[in-house]
């Protein structure tokens, strides 16, 4: 974990005591709506369909044990006992007041967490690999330097009124599970040819209404620049991108318009003015970021392990190791996932009894320690390959179990139009229909990533899902419009439409017949995308269209 | 109108030279048009000047001119536009202009303290109560991640 300091912890304070003053305010009404509006947006404060919604950043998807139960006490004290994990390693409240959200700020900034720059017109939370540090195809670890921008990027001056939001991910490995390739800024680290540390830059990817994939704009900037060339890109923005046009200010927009080439200039003149200046980082700098996480201590792997006893014996903690847990770089070691896609709560809920548990158990089991997942899940990422029968055990108690990981009922799922107040139609429902539908066969099935979305704005990423799910109104009824064969692994692609939009009482018929179509043509082993590129998309067509 | 320099009230010694106005013997603001058709006169027998531009003006179109001017006001067409503040940063760090520059038009008093910090030391706001509450906002923060401005350190 990072380690804060005076100075961050100062500036947290400080920043709790602004937001209070700012609250007492416009509930006074010296602050209109108007101006209150991208203060409180900058703190991560929306207002929706039925309350205010409060996001939380969990910086680079980092958490701790008991920064997790102050998540509990958060939704016991100030919400209906539940936190909701979003893609973008944040947890958001649904059902806070707003005259408490000053004192649920204080409270978060005791365990060093806040809201700060999580939603509103500025650069937002840093997303990071949920599996950074412990991967073996690691180029280098990568949370330092998410750090060092999440730094950077605090209460910048200069970029807290863009033309709009602006998204950060960074990936260590040459697997991308960051998804920076759907970033408006994705690094990609890199050594070059002598060994040095720097980063590929990626540039105007992004989901949403356009969905555009990432261009490269620097094949190789060095750490000591990785500050001052994002700089360069972000004055570049903000001095050109859109403000005529919400839908348009993006970066990914002032991109295409302006063309990656002349973009790519317009950076670089800029950058050569401020590269030798007061950003470049030293190697004493990084090193002090660096020093600042404490380091895990690993053991050798225990003599006496049953682990091997109980895949015999016990066949759903067989099913759980196999569909829920993957290799670490230590081998004595496992990283475990923990789903939060059970059939009782909506995708990525959690309560705060769950909260607790889980915080006992990676203190017990995984140096308490925890990392949140862009599929909305959970994770223990250093657990000894002995303890997993214990800890299993522990998540079934806890409901957080369901051996589900990468597969359909493993979904991602925006709010919808249960509390969204932008939504066309609901997903929530749909995703618990898709569950209980799927329950039995979904292991069967295989993996498939399965997104949905309740408006254009794509905040359930279903232009890059396997199977992607979008909501549509027609004439002020819920329909869906599908999509097959996106990705988000290292070459995104965005998925192809099926056809006409679904009406809501047959879309998750549509699905099943998606899945049968996959199964009846699969060849052993095959994924869902790899069917769907050999077989294109005509027979999928052909059985949800002839049916329905 | 009222003016903060350096985290007091001050005296405004500048006056914006309105349509079809009279130029005053000296620190006159004038808008870029004017500028461009008039800035000899002004500067032989009106000095100090200062122009006004536009959020989104482009620094290429009167840098040429920087060592000229004493002051440079910018006019926020809103306080969510922020352009200005890159504007203001390039003026200071890239092209070194080191006289005065004033943000005026829609700012709010809680953005005082980022203004400042991108290179702006004047600020104009529409009374009394709003500047005053904007010096107290100057003091929110006493710890930053972003280097100071190379002018300013
Ligand atoms: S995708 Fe649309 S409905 Fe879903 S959360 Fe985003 S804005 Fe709301």
């Amino acid at each position: 974990m990072y380690l804060y300091n005076e100075i961050d912890q100062t500036l947290l304070n400080e920043r709790v005591a602004q937001f209070r003053d700012q609250t007492k305010r416009f509930l006074s009404g010296d602050l209109t709506e108007d101006q209150f509006r991208p203060l409180r947006l900058m703190n991560g404060l929306y207002i929706q369909t039925h309350a205010p919604m409060l996001r939380v950043n969990i910086p680079y998807g980092l958490l701790s044990s008991k920064q997790l139960r102050m998540f509990a006490h958060i939704a016991d004290k100030y919400d209906k006992n539940y936190g909701h994990f979003t893609t973008r390693q944040n947890i958001q409240y649904n059902w806070p007041k707003l005259e408490q959200v000053p004192d649920i700020l204080a409270d978060l900034a005791t365990v060093q967490m806040h809201a700060i720059q999580s939603s509103g017109n500025c650069i937002r939370n840093i997303t990071c690999d949920p599996l950074a540090g412990v991967c073996a195809d690691e180029i280098e670890d990568p949370r330092p330097y998410c750090e060092i921008i999440r730094q950077w990027a605090t209460l910048h001056p200069e970029f807290s009124y863009l033309p709009r939001k602006f998204k950060f991910a960074v990936s260590g490995s040459p697997k991308d599970r960051a998804a920076t390739q759907v970033h408006d800024i994705g690094l990609n680290m890199k050594k070059d040819a002598q060994g040095n540390i720097g980063f590929e830059v990626l540039v105007g990817g992004g989901l949403g209404r356009t969905p555009v994939i990432g261009q490269v704009i620097a094949s190789f900037i060095s750490e000591k620049d990785i500050l001052s060339y994002s700089e360069a890109i972000l004055r570049t923005y903000n001095l050109f991108g859109r403000r005529d046009n919400k839908y348009k200010a993006r970066i990914k927009i002032l991109v295409r318009e302006t063309g990656l080439e002349k973009f790519k200039a317009q950076v670089e003149t800029e950058w050569q003015t401020i590269k030798g200046g007061s950003l470049k980082l030293t190697a004493e700098a990084i090193q002090r970021v660096k020093t600042h996480f404490s380091p895990l201590h690993y053991q050798a792997a225990p003599r006496d392990n049953d682990h091997a006893k109980h895949l015999a014996n016990d066949s759903s903690f067989k099913a759980w190791v196999k569909q829920n847990t993957v290799e670490h770089k230590h081998s004595a070691y496992k990283v475990v996932f923990v789903s939060l896609k059970s059939p009782t709560r909506p995708p990525g809920d959690m309560t705060d009894r769950q909260m607790h548990d889980l915080a006992d158990l990676s203190d017990d089991y995984s140096f308490g320690q925890l990392r949140t997942t862009h599929d909305q899940n959970l994770a223990l990422t250093d657990v000894l390959e002995s303890d997993l029968y214990a800890l299993w055990q522990g998540l079934k108690r806890a409901g957080l179990a369901t051996p589900n990981i990468g597969t359909i009922t493993d979904m991602i799922c925006c709010p919808g139009l249960d509390f969204c107040s932008l939504a066309n139609a609901s997903s929530i429902d749909i995703a618990h229909e898709i569950t209980n539908r799927f329950a039995d066969k979904a292991v069967d099935t295989g993996d498939i990533s399965l997104k949905m979305s309740g408006c254009m704005n794509g905040c359930g990423h279903h232009s890059i899902g396997e199977i992607g799910v979008l909501g549509v109104d027609k004439k002020g009824e819920q329909w869906y419009q599908l999509t097959l064969g996106g990705s988000d692994s290292h070459y995104s692609k965005l998925g192809e439409r099926l056809g006409k939009a679904i009406a809501k009482d047959s879309v998750v018929d549509a699905i099943d017949d998606i899945v049968d179509v996959y199964k009846e043509n699969r060849t052993r082993g095959e994924r869902f995308s790899h069917t769907l590129q050999r077989i294109g998309l005509q027979p999928f067509k052909d059985k949800v269209y002839d049916a329905h | 109108m009222t003016l903060i320099k350096h985290k007091k009230l001050s005296r405004d010694d500048w006056q914006y030279l309105k349509e079809g106005g009279e130029l005053r013997a000296s620190n006159n603001i004038v808008n870029l048009d004017y500028w461009r058709g008039n800035n000899a006169v002004l500067v032989s027998e009106h000095s100090p000047c200062g122009i006004l531009i536009h959020g989104d003006e482009n620094p290429e179109s009167f840098v040429a001119d920087l060592d000229k001017l004493s002051l440079i006001a910018i006019d926020m067409p809103s306080f969510a536009d922020g352009r200005a503040y890159s504007l203001a940063k390039v003026l200071r760090d890239t092209y070194g202009f080191t006289k005065e520059i004033r943000a005026m038009g829609d700012i709010l008093p809680d953005q005082a303290l980022y203004l400042t910090r991108v290179g702006f030391d004047a600020l104009e706001f529409a009374n009394e109560t709003s500047a005053t509450l904007a010096i107290e906002k100057l003091s929110d923060f006493s710890v930053f991640y972003q280097p100071q401005l190379s002018s300013q350190a």
